[in-house]
């Protein structure tokens, strides 16, 4: 089941690892010979337990720190260092404080040398399909949390990323902003044909998250892939599309992974993972 | 408390230690010479004082020289005060700006790659340990005590500040911020300009103060030990005839100028820091409102 080639591959993993040093001197592996396909347009979601490496596989797809073993191709060239080419929005508040909003939209364009009309015109369109014209001449600090989030996901969208990889962009936001910013980030994904659609992994704790945003979801486990589920509900998904049996059946199946269904639930949905 | 109620309480202040100063001067009536008073009043100041500021005319301009035959004038004392002062302030602030240019291209030097960190790191240490006021006749030795020699001296001064600041300045950049640009695509210039640069500001607003402090310090001491002009040039020649007054006038202008640096650096960097948190602002403002109360 991990291997599907449907379409052309996006993303391949061949069995990467990350080792790191602790401050003590200890090895401690937080990706273990993970090896993996994803195809172009997919949304994927990366679900485990805190501390399970999903953080630390995403950054090394990102290019910001390199495999320990095994080898990442990004559109069938080998991952070195950040690319343009592969957009990342974080968890945490990373738009340039000293920047007006619309100069942080254009800054990857700026950065690759667009003129500056392009740019600001790209910048315009990205900031109305986020729903931030109005605020683009603001600075960071006159925005919200939300609004911060809008304006980065604008950013690598923007920047005409092929790839975008979320590291729990919205963990930090309450129930209603986070619900909005999935419809922008669904629309901003569906607005391209299917053979120009970005493909996105979206790193989550957040089950319900997952289940709304997927075509497919990931679960990391102590650095090891230990599911792979496809969820073909169809969009838009609403609260209700969570209370279909198919996923219900797949929530009890990431929640018992996740140590919330007892012991006897996890074990035996592992032997049906693997 | 209003802006207008803080500018009229340093107003107020200013006169009173202006007051203060006046009744010291007439409670201690000591001189160190005859005709010259250890602690000289407002009206020796404004008169007297002043007026024996044309010994440093050197000429020109259609007024003579004491020193030539010339009889001492407001005219000539204005002459004095204004061009000792720009000698004293052009060197300095060409000394401050090479200072800073260097001290903050070595400083990213050290953060910007293994190679760059190990050719300037040792020597710049190495530097930072020499007792600054001690390094002036070594400085006039080599430099000359003109232009050149005083210019180096305050870069020295300075850069070694502006190497210390910028280092420890660019360890604190969030991480975030570079990893956002390098993931936007951008290259390691464009990083440290409009990243590194920018985010490293608003700390480095301490160091640039501290360093306004150290170029007065370098500039006086640097004329204190060998200059033919200039307000360092002056103080030193008074203090050989006990001209105490002289002395203390020249004090005066060094508050005057050091309190126009500040303003206009706080003016300057509240229009830089204008994205920054209100919080890091208010500070300035308050700075500001000493700096206009003075100057």
């Amino acid at each position: 089941m991990l291997f599907e080639p449907v379409e052309k591959s996006m993303i391949v993993l061949n069995g990467v690892s990350r080792i790191f040093r602790r401050a003590d001197g200890q090895l401690v592996r937080a990706v273990a010979d993970i090896t993996l396909e994803i195809p172009q347009g997919q949304f994927v979601c990366l679900v485990g337990p805190s501390g399970c490496g999903k953080s630390t596989l995403l950054q090394m797809i990102a290019g910001l720190i390199l495999p320990s073993n095994g080898s990442i191709r990004v559109a069938d060239s080998l991952v070195t260092e950040p690319s343009p080419e592969r957009g990342v929005v974080f968890q945490k508040d990373s738009v340039f404080p000293w920047m007006r909003v619309i100069d942080n939209v254009e800054y990857g364009l700026k950065c690759r040398g667009i003129a500056k009309g392009e740019r600001r015109t790209i910048a315009r369109d990205y900031l109305r399909l986020v729903g931030l014209s109005h605020v683009e001449h603001a600075w960071p600090r006159e925005l919200s949390g939300g609004m911060l989030k809008r304006v980065a996901v604008a950013t690598v969208f923007a920047n005409g990323a092929s790839v975008l990889l979320l590291d729990e962009p919205f963990g930090a936001l309450d129930y209603v902003t986070k619900r909005q910013l999935h419809d922008v980030l669904l629309k901003l994904w569906a607005q391209s044909d299917s053979e120009n659609r970005r493909t996105v992994l979206f790193v989550t704790h957040d089950v319900d998250e997952a289940l709304t945003l997927a075509d497919r979801i990931l679960v990391l486990h102590s650095g090891q892939l230990v599911d792979d589920l496809d969820i073909s509900v169809p969009r838009p998904r609403t609260a209700d599309s969570l209370l279909l049996a198919e996923m219900m059946n797949r929530k009890h199946v990431l929640l018992a992974h996740l140590g919330l269904e007892g012991a006897t639930a996890l074990a035996a949905q592992m032997e049906v993972g693997s | 408390m209003s802006a207008v109620l803080r500018h009229r309480t340093s107003l107020l202040v200013l006169v009173g230690m202006a007051g203060f100063w006046q009744i010291l001067s007439m409670i201690f009536r000591a001189e160190a010479l005859p005709g010259e008073p250890m602690v000289p009043g407002w009206q020796v100041l404004v008169t007297k004082t002043f007026l024996s500021l044309s010994d440093y005319w050197q000429g020109g301009l259609g007024v003579e020289s004491v020193a030539s035959g010339g009889r001492p004038s407001y005219l000539a004392s204005f002459l004095a005060v204004i061009s000792n002062s720009l000698d004293t302030v052009i060197r300095l602030y060409t000394g401050l700006f090479l200072g800073a240019v260097i001290g903050t291209l070595l400083g990213l030097a050290v953060s910007w790659s293994g190679w760059t960190r190990r050719i300037v790191e040792l020597p710049a240490q190495f530097l930072r340990t020499m007792p600054l006021l001690a390094m002036v006749p070594l400085f006039q030795l080599w430099f000359g005590t003109y232009f050149i020699g005083k210019v180096a001296f305050v870069a020295y001064g300075v850069s070694v500040i502006f190497f210390a600041g910028v280092v420890n300045a660019v360890k604190n950049v969030p991480q975030i911020y570079i990893d956002n640009a390098r993931t936007l695509g951008a290259t390691k210039f464009q990083l440290y300009r409009t990243v590194i640069l920018p985010s490293i500001f608003p700390e480095l607003r301490s160091t640039i103060l501290l360093s306004l402090g150290t170029a007065w310090a370098a500039e006086l001491g640097a004329e204190y030990l060998g200059a033919q002009s200039g307000l360092g040039y002056i103080i030193v020649y008074s203090e050989q005839f006990a001209y105490l007054d002289r002395m203390f006038f020249v004090a005066l202008l060094f508050t005057l100028y050091a309190s126009i640096s500040y303003a206009i650096f706080n003016n300057l960097s509240l229009r830089l820091l204008r994205w920054a948190p209100r919080a890091g602002r208010d500070v300035l403002v308050e700075l500001k409102g000493i700096g206009n109360a003075l100057s």
